[in-house]
């Protein structure tokens, strides 16, 4: 049944109307029930059966003839039932429609084809798409990596449309498909399936399929045409790079994770070097397909920028080097507003302490006063009048947000799921949390459940508002098992990093396309960002929070210059999904698996307008014959 | 109450005038059944000589041709010419299909069968007429001189069409019921499943001359339906579904000539006088004209 659905699919966007084909039988069973003739007594018959008999024995395929009409009924009802389903071909050329022309400009798309760039191959192909446009014919474009970009709204305008695709560069980010849906989606707004079916859109995607959240998108697959880019796979790239905190008594070590994409095995080596020297070169051998670990022993290394680079020639250079900036973790500041002999308070406190980057300090409800102090302030039933100016946790309170409500008490509220893609959730398994009562809370809009109980009942939720972190655990930890669960501690830990200045500390990087976060130190109200490229670039600074530089799609070292001081942030793109080059051969959608297409751009022309002149034409056959009776 | 008036209905009384002076012409000589004015094949009294022949014992010696005798020496007798009357006989399918068409061909039967009847009656001819449909038979005693024109006209009317069509069987009890020679006219449609060559086969092998009328209404002749219908006989009440379309009223059309054209054929290659006529078709102009040109009436 799937199969077959999935079948329709490839011919038809609409084929549930292919249901109307059970109109045929009707019509057969219509005719076998006889039309309903008029009696009519004539002195006798003699001469009319003798002509029906003789008409009979001189038409061939009489038997044929007779049905003739009921033959075109079925004919009509056959080509209408299957113009219903809007059946389509991909060919090449356009013929009066809008096209969507989506371009992958991931880092994948840098890869090299034989001396011209994957983005360069697509480019051509979209520009092929447009010289061959009609003057019916519209199209727009969207660029898409990390975040999307519509470069040319719907247009027939040719010039403009190929400056645009002329203006794509590929960036050194991840993939990030669903927002290039919402891009879509907001084409047809009417339309549950971002397919845009209403709005005559039909999509193309030029990629070479590497994307790493289809399955957040839900597209009909019929009028997406997905354009297969490249054909290599050569390429061997860094996906992991991290340092890890000494053991007792021994050295820090470096981590490196080494991807193959490759069908041959490789044997190349690894430099690690700090601040440009070199500190050590290591042989790594990867089984084609496979991931190598290589750990590096060095000494304490202090301040600086530690750089991995794989010495190997391959078709994509960017995921062959990657940086870490080592710096001296900053103090998260955590204030911790908890009654004095509070059970849950004193969990806190101690799992806080545990946290290198947390400076913890403790105060008591009636102590609180609001203050600016604090990147991070942890309420433990209690809740203030205002927001702090940091980030903010409620344990067991319901922290002042507009639209936040509790309506009474769940008893045993059990876990039911949870999002691991949260920052704060992330490394958690909340599973085996067991609680004896939670708030009943209700969600402002925009809100984010973490972890719901059954009906969606939010246990932990994130309810963020304009640019302030709010966190709000509905539920009193120390009437539940979770101080005694691992997924405690690294909750606080993930609070701490979650942090704007939490995330900006320790050995750390910042994926291509995500923000540096800047904080202002002193009075500075801007600061100079330096781009791997050289490029400057000013921001402006705010004291009460952090400011963000976004233009990160390259990767490498960005500096940001503020007054005296400089900060170095990596940047990598670390992404295994882009190292693994090779181009998919088909995308699944949710809804059905879209192959990959080669050669010219086969765009989708309906063909239910000459399906329905076909049945308009047999319907007036079928009526004139009706008519002139030339047929018994 | 003169015989025109009352029977106003079939005929009108100035035509009725007008065929006082016909009179119904036989072909040949027949046998009569009484005196009348034709000459009949038997030797009799009349003045018009006629052959003479031996005497032979028992004959009446008052037609001895005496002066035959004077110079011969032999006896002969003087024969003479016997003057009889002639039988009309008019035979009606009154059968169902009969009572189909606009006027319905029952009634042109009834007018056709007055106005011949009359030309008979008066002529001082002897007139049989039956009128069967099925095997059912409706008649009168035959009849003679004008007077008996109301009874034949009322006879007429009485005639309904109604039953099934066996011409052959009708035929042969007819002949059965009336074997005297004359002249025959029947009047139909000759729509019969089981084909009228018989009937008229056995009229004319009776001796009569035959005259077969062959009336088809204007619908029959030329249908105006148009659609899907469902066509039932009226006598076998059978039915046909047709679709009427332009290739099945062409094939109509030519069957019913050939239909027509059969009967036709049939009865001129017997000597057998044939006239296919309309329901809707003038009685007057058709006696006056067509059947005086057909050698019917004089």
């Amino acid at each position: 049944m799937n199969a077959l659905a999935s079948m329709l699919s490839q011919a038809f966007l609409a084929p549930a109307f292919l249901g109307f084909l059970g109109l045929l039988p009707v019509i057969v069973i219509l005719y076998l029930l006889k039309l309903r003739r008029t009696p009519v007594v004539i002195s006798s018959t003699y001469l009319w059966i003798k002509s029906l008999q003789d008409l009979t024995a001189n038409a061939p395929f009489q038997r044929l003839r007779k049905n003739l009409l009921m033959f075109l009924q079925l004919l009509a009802v056959l080509l209408l039932a299957i113009a219903l389903g809007r059946p389509f071909v991909r060919a090449s050329g356009s013929g009066g429609a809008s096209y969507c022309v989506i371009v992958d400009r991931s880092a994948s798309m840098q890869t090299l084809e034989e001396g011209v760039s994957r983005i360069e191959l697509a480019r051509r192909k979209a520009l092929d798409m447009v010289d061959a446009m009609t003057r019916d014919d519209k199209m727009m474009v969207v660029a898409f990596a990390e975040t999307a970009e519509v470069l040319c709204e719907l247009t027939s305008d040719q010039v403009r449309l190929r400056a645009a695709l002329r203006s794509i560069e590929a960036a050194d980010t991840r993939t990030n498909l669903r927002d290039v849906m919402m891009i879509a989606r907001s084409l047809a707004p009417d339309n549950p399936d971002i397919a845009s079916v209403a709005a005559g859109l039909q999509l193309v995607l030029f990629s070479d399929g590497r994307l790493a959240d289809l399955d957040e998108v839900g597209v009909g697959t019929a009028s997406l045409s997905f354009q297969q880019i490249g054909k290599s796979a050569n390429n061997a790239g860094i996906v992991g790079f991290s340092v890890r905190a000494p053991a007792e008594g021994g050295d820090p070590q470096t981590f490196v994770l080494v991807h193959n994409e490759h069908s041959e095995a490789l044997s190349s080596t690894l430099t690690l070097s700090f601040n440009d020297n070199a500190l050590a070169v290591e042989e790594v051998i990867v089984a084609p397909g496979a991931d190598q670990e290589v750990l590096f022993s060095h000494p304490p290394l202090g301040e600086g920028l530690l750089k991995v680079e794989l010495d190997h020639a391959d078709d994509l250079a960017v995921d062959n080097r990657a940086w870490l900036a080592l710096q001296p973790s900053a103090q998260v500041r955590v204030l911790v507003v908890s009654p004095t002999d509070s059970t849950s308070g004193y969990y806190l406190k101690r799992a806080l302490s545990l946290e290198p980057r947390a400076q913890v300090s403790a105060i008591a409800p009636e102590s609180y006063a609001p203050t600016d102090d604090y990147d991070l302030t942890v309420f433990d039933g209690f809740a203030p009048p205002g927001l702090p100016t940091g980030a903010a946790v409620f344990f067991n309170a319901l922290p002042p947000v507009p639209g936040l409500a509790s309506s009474g008490v769940i008893e045993q509220p059990p876990v039911v799921s949870w999002d691991a893609n949260h920052f704060v959730m992330r490394f958690l398994n909340p599973d085996s949390l067991g609680v004896t009562s939670a708030l009943r809370l209700t969600l402002p809009e925009g809100s984010r459940t973490l972890v719901s109980s059954t009906g969606d009942v939010p246990l932990i939720a994130d309810v963020s508002q304009g640019g302030r972190q709010v966190l709000v655990v509905a539920f009193d930890i120390a009437g539940s098992n979770w101080p005694l669960k691992l997924s405690f501690p690294l909750f606080l830990q993930n609070l701490i990093s979650w942090t704007p200045r939490g995330a900006a500390t320790g050995d750390s990087f910042i994926p291509t396309g995500k923000p540096v976060p800047l904080f202002a130190s002193g009075n500075l109200t801007e600061a100079t960002v330096i781009s791997p490229d050289g490029s400057r670039e000013t921001v402006a600074l705010d004291p009460a929070r952090p400011s963000y530089f976004g233009a990160t799609q390259a990767a490498g070292i960005y500096t940001v210059e503020m007054g005296d001081e400089r900060q170095d942030y990596a940047v990598n793109l670390l992404d295994r999904n882009e190292s693994s080059i090779s181009p998919a051969e088909s995308i699944n959608l949710g809804r059905g698996e879209v192959a990959a297409e080669r050669g010219p751009v086969r765009q989708t022309r309906e063909l239910w307008r000459w399906l329905a002149l076909a049945a308009l034409a047999v319907l007036s056959l079928e009526w004139w014959i009706y008519s002139r009776r030339a047929w018994i | 109450m003169s015989v025109a008036a009352t029977e106003g209905r079939l005929l009108e009384p100035e035509f009725m005038h007008r065929l006082e002076r016909l009179s119904i012409l036989a072909k040949r000589v027949k046998l009569g059944t009484s005196k009348g004015e034709r000459r009949s094949r038997r030797k009799g009294s009349s003045t018009d000589f006629a052959d003479y022949r031996d005497y032979v014992q028992g004959d009446d010696l008052r037609h001895v041709d005496w002066n035959l005798y004077a110079r011969l020496e032999g006896l002969y007798l003087k024969l003479f010419e016997e003057r009889e009357d002639l039988t009309l006989h008019l035979i009606i399918d009154a059968s169902r299909s009969m009572g189909f068409g606009t006027p319905n061909k029952i009634d042109f039967a009834r007018r056709m069968a007055a106005t011949l009847g009359y030309i008979a009656l008066s002529g001082h001819e002897r007139v049989c007429v039956e009128a069967f449909n099925g095997t059912a038979v409706k008649r009168i005693t035959p009849c003679r001189g004008k007077a008996s024109a109301r009874k034949l006209f009322a006879f007429l009317e009485s005639i309904e069409a109604e039953g099934g069509t066996e011409l052959e069987t009708a035929c042969r009890g007819y002949l059965g019921r009336n074997p005297s020679k004359g002249v025959s006219v029947i009047i139909s449609d000759f729509f019969d499943e089981s084909g009228f060559e018989g009937c008229i086969r056995r009229l004319n092998q009776a001796g009569s001359d035959v005259y077969a009328l062959h009336v088809l209404a204007p619908e029959e002749l030329a249908p105006s339906m148009s659609g899907d219908l469902r066509l039932i006989d009226s006598e076998t009440e059978a039915f046909t579904e047709i679709s009427v379309s332009r290739a099945l009223l062409q094939r109509y059309g030519s069957n019913r000539d050939a239909f027509c054209d059969s009967v036709r054929r049939f009865c001129t290659a017997r000597g057998i006088g044939h006239m296919n006529v309309s329901s809707d078709a003038s009685i007057e102009q058709l006696t006056l004209h067509l059947l005086r040109r057909g050698g019917m009436v004089r």
